[in-house]
């Protein structure tokens, strides 16, 4: 073999092809690391299952008979303030949201905190319980505690024994993200009932039943546009024409899910159209002639024969129509708006998780933390979506083979 | 090829030279002031424009020095933070040891200086309620009342303190006055009242919906801030009957004359906010007077030397 | 179900029949938002808004302030320097995506072992499917404070960050997946005869890569760039996190702040109805104008620069 000189346009040529896939596979690896690093602080169980919105208790002691009270061994806990009078710590921490809150960290089982009189109508009795949140204490003739002090002072006001606590306001834990996720599964399943069989059917039309002409042909191309509008279009396209087409026909009274699920149909569909019409393409034409041959007509050959081979086609389709109303921030602003519920209802505004980043990032000051929590949550189910399809497709090309 | 590179290089060289003047080291005084603002629909800014008078900024970025940065409360917090020529300003309640607070008219921004009035850069925020007689029926009329007269107890003024705002009224406790609303002793939970209007309220107006609730029969509250017009447009204007309906609307500034329609009594001020002028910490000024903001807002001064040797 | 001949192919009939409506309701949907949108957004030229006044269409495309006067009190809208600042954003995405895009492409056709190839497409394949709201987090997280700095160090003035182009790096990330995965199909689609013969006169394997298979795949990997430019044209929430959100422009410095016509359709939402509502269903038409003329302009230079080298 002759030695070639090796020239430096060749070297640089080289290199600039190696630096930009270093790039393109460092962008990944860049956006999963900083989601990773800022969001797993907040990532936690009850963060999936909780309330974004906190119920709030109003109560008074039974009777103030102070004792004096075993207090658990805090020198290896941080942030922790001990009341000793009353028998409860109290820690400095955040809400789920990642908002600075003045946590209960323990209350010892004789403290006056437990079996309190409920100040609310319906309710004799309710206990402080370890994990809520003190909003403040008033007391007689004393300046109110405020959790905007942080949990040191609230503490050091508490023990206080000038102080008589007049009223106890205290809450749950809020800042969940419940309900975004209870809107998205609803906004995926609403979106696929519609989207899947009239997707699946326009694509059947197209490739078994139309006739090859200039209709058909306008027709294949207006879909094909629908891939490129961008989806701000398609959130105008919500508000004028889904919004007030449900507000008509639905209970709903304004902005709704029902109106978000067909705004997201539009925007899948050329994606299921696509990829059917892709896997129905393949389908042997032997098939059909001999079904046909057999005595069956169009319609069953069709349904029958054709497509359940196309099925594979039509899986992916929807797994990939998953993974769009995941994602959707932007038309989903404007057709469901961003108010976060914790009971979701198909006829009322709700928030998905991709909007629900979107609240989290426009708020004051805007939350990295929660926001890059959701979006590793987003980031595994997309991931997840994406491999099975892989392996899906891989597993079943083998099998044709 | 060479053509397409030279091309390019030549591309991002003039777009280069098109970027703002460089920053001159080291001297503060020839440090140029970055003008940093919230957009226009913002109440922080109608606010803000009218404390250092110059309303006509309120809501017209035209009169604006050029090369101004809008961004919204947390985006100006933090550009304080890290950039060391801007000036901006936020509420006093996001104010933080990040970032430096500059007296007013050499009066500092606290709580104190602001309810003795003679801190003079504020908003009111304020909120009003749908007339008498137009509600669905007695209990919301009745519900609305008790939220209001919850408001201005001591029980409101310390819900509204600690979600960061300045409450102008301390009635006397909640417990003290609940009797006077029989409507609070009965389960309300099967009815619904609904806020609106100003969207920079938005978090005192939830911790008063959620601190209220528990207070007068488990009321259902329902918070939908959209901003300060439509805190008059649904209660008493145009859509105050719409699908968007709510019974109080609040507002960051005082209600316009054009929303003075109803009677006086149904419009309450709640609370003070008070606007505080942030500048870097390394920032050695400490004290801004509104003229001196008013002509670099405007951009007659551009230079921190402009108000250092003023 | 046993039928004759004859209603057996009328079930086909009846089938197809209704098969067809449903795709020409799927096929409508194009030309119903094309449809819907024009009408809203051509409203605020054609009517007088409640007695504002109609918008002036001329200052609407070429003005270089957002809004003159009042919001909800001014008609004096100006979009000019938003499309040029879009266009801008869009030319300078490509310019930083497409070389990286396809260099990656002809990484994995041509010069990567196969499992490596296949591990770098599944890396791009995963990129393309992150939702652009991540894009804008980790722009706001990571980027914008790097960008600060790094004015901040060259003398430069910013906006925390917020900047054309934070912006480009944010839409250059969102591109490249595109370009890449279009790229590799063309590259891979080149007849291997031509690459053998180029390899035979003594080319080097470099040499063929660039001159002959890049060269032979040019068409599909200008697809692959007119796809980016309209994702770059579209893309919304991830640039409205990003851009700083300028009311006025155009913005051609790198680290200016800066607006496009995604992000001012964003901004003001809160509002229901009224003048400064209407207005972005006219940037609506002008953002769709704009997608389409961008693409039928690309296309033909596609086509011409297709002709010249066959």
């Amino acid at each position: 073999m002759v030695k070639r000189k090796v020239r430096l346009s060749e070297i640089l040529l080289n290199s600039s092809v190696f630096l930009s896939t270093t790039l393109s596979a460092l962008a990944l690896g860049l956006i999963f690391f900083y989601v990773i690093r800022e969001g797993t602080t907040l990532l936690n169980w009850e963060l999936f299952t909780g309330n974004y919105h906190s119920r709030n208790y109003i109560a008074e002691f039974q009777d103030e008979q102070l004792q004096n009270y075993d207090m658990p061994d805090l020198s290896k806990v941080e942030n922790v303030y001990p009341v000793d009078r009353f028998g409860i710590v109290l820690q400095e921490d955040i809400d789920l949201a990642g908002n600075g809150v003045v946590r209960v960290y323990y209350v010892h089982p004789d403290s006056p905190f437990n079996k309190m009189i409920s100040k609310e109508v319906g309710t004799e009795e309710v206990d402080l319980d370890v994990g809520m949140i003190f909003q403040r204490i008033s007391y007689v003739n004393h300046p109110t505690s405020l959790s905007r002090g942080g949990a040191q002072k609230f503490a050091t006001e508490l023990s206080d024994p000038q102080r008589e606590v007049y009223e106890l306001f205290f809450s749950d834990l809020g800042g969940g993200i419940k309900g975004s996720i209870i809107t998205t599964i609803y906004l995926i399943f609403m979106t696929l009932i519609i989207a899947v069989p009239f997707g699946v059917l326009t694509a059947i039309y197209f490739n078994e039943f139309a006739p090859s002409n200039w209709i058909t042909k306008t027709m294949r191309s207006f879909i094909e546009t629908l891939t490129g509008v961008p989806s701000i279009i398609y959130g105008l396209l919500g508000i004028t024409v889904f919004v007030p087409l449900t507000v008509r026909f639905t209970p709903a009274v304004n902005s709704n899910l029902i109106a978000g699920a067909l705004t997201l149909s539009v925007i899948i569909l050329p994606t299921i159209i696509r990829t059917t019409e892709e896997s129905l393409r393949v389908v042997p034409d032997d098939h059909r002639a001999a079904s046909l041959a057999l005595g069956a007509n169009k319609t069953q050959t069709t349904f029958k024969v054709v497509l359940p081979q196309a099925s594979p086609g039509i899986i992916t389709a929807t797994f990939l129509g998953i993974g769009r109303v995941i994602g959707e921030s932007a038309a989903l602003i404007f057709v469901l708006g961003a108010a976060i519920k914790d009971t979701v209802n198909i006829y009322e505004p709700s928030t998905s998780l991709a909007v629900h980043i979107w609240s989290m990032m426009t708020d004051e000051p805007a939350n990295i933390a929660l926001s890059s929590t959701i979006a590793i949550l987003i980031l595994a189910i997309v991931l997840v979506i994406n491999l099975s399809v892989k392996i899906g497709v891989k597993l079943l090309t083998r099998k044709g083979m | 090829m060479k053509k397409i590179v030279l091309l390019f290089s030549m591309i991002l060289m003039l777009t280069l030279a098109a970027c703002s003047a460089p920053v001159e080291e080291p001297g503060f005084e020839a440090e140029k002031i970055n003008v940093y603002t919230r957009d226009t629909s913002s109440g922080t800014r109608d606010g803000f424009m009218r404390g250092i008078g110059f309303a006509d900024a309120s809501a017209d970025d035209s009169v604006l020095v050029a090369g101004f940065i809008t961004a919204d409360n947390n985006a100006i917090m933090s550009a304080m933070a890290t950039d060391k020529s801007g000036v901006g300003y936020v509420s006093l309640s996001s104010v933080n040891n990040t970032i430096k607070a500059l007296k007013f008219e050499g009066v500092e921004a606290n709580e104190a200086n602001v309810l003795n009035d003679t801190y003079k850069l504020k908003r009111p925020f304020v909120f009003m309620r749908r007339v008498d007689g137009d509600y669905v029926n007695d209990t919301e009329y009745q519900l609305t009342l008790a939220f209001i007269a919850y408001v201005a107890s001591n029980d409101g003024a310390d819900v509204i303190a600690n979600a960061g705002a300045t409450a102008t009224a301390g009635t006397g406790t909640w417990a003290s006055q609940v009797a006077n609303f029989p409507v609070c002793a009965s389960d309300n939970s099967a009815v619904t009242l609904k806020f609106g209007g100003s969207d920079s309220v938005q978090k005192i107006a939830e911790a008063l919906s959620a601190a209220f609730s528990p207070a007068c029969g488990n009321v259902k509250t329902e918070n939908d801030h959209t901003g300060s017009s439509d805190g008059f447009k649904r209660v008493q204007g145009g859509e105050k009957d719409g699908v968007n309906y709510k019974h109080i609307g609040y507002s960051s500034r005082f209600f316009r004359d054009a929303e003075l329609s109803g009677p006086e009594t149904t419009r309450t001020q709640m609370a003070w906010d008070a606007i505080v002028a942030i500048v870097h910490k390394d920032n050695p000024v400490t004290d801004l007077t509104g003229e001196q903001l008013t002509k670099i807002y405007k951009g007659e001064y551009t230079l921190w030397g402009d108000v250092i040797t003023d | 179900m046993k039928g004759t001949r004859t209603s057996l192919s009328q079930i086909d009939t009846i089938v197809g029949s209704l098969l067809m409506i449903l795709a020409l309701v799927a096929s409508s949907f194009i030309v119903i938002i094309a449809a819907f949108i024009t009408i809203r957004g051509i409203l605020p030229f054609i009517t007088d808004n409640n007695g504002l006044g109609s918008v002036n269409v001329l200052q609407f495309l070429t003005d270089t302030v957002w809004l003159r006067g009042t919001t909800f009190l001014s008609t004096a809208y100006g979009a000019g320097f938003v499309i040029i600042n879009t266009l801008y954003i869009a030319f300078l995405t490509v310019l930083m995506s497409f070389p990286i895009g396809v260099l990656t492409a002809l990484f994995i056709a041509k010069v990567a072992p196969r499992p490596i190839a296949a591990t770098m497409r599944t890396i791009i394949e995963l990129l393309a499917s992150i939702p652009s709201i991540v894009f804008g987090l980790v722009g706001v997280g990571l980027f914008l404070p790097v960008i600060y700095g790094i004015a901040r160090s060259m003398g430069y003035s910013s906006g925390g960050g917020s900047s054309v182009i934070a912006t480009v790096f944010v839409l250059s990330l969102m591109s490249i997946p595109t370009i890449t995965a279009v790229a590799e199909v063309s590259i891979r689609q080149v007849d291997e005869s031509l690459e053998q013969a180029s390899l035979a006169l003594g080319a080097s394997p470099t040499q063929t890569r660039f001159k002959i298979t890049l060269l032979a795949a040019k068409s599909g990997i200008f697809s692959g760039a007119i796809l980016a430019v309209g994702r770059s044209l579209g893309e919304a929430t991830a640039v409205a996190l990003v851009s700083g959100n300028a009311r006025s422009g155009p913005s051609f410095g790198l680290f200016e702040t800066t607006a496009t016509i995604t992000s001012t359709l964003l901004q003001g939402l809160k509002e229901t109805n009224g003048i400064d509502y209407d207005i972005r269903f006219s940037l609506g038409i002008l953002l769709m104008v704009v997608i389409l003329t961008t693409n039928l302009g690309l296309n033909f230079i596609k086509r011409k620069v297709g002709n010249v080298h066959g």
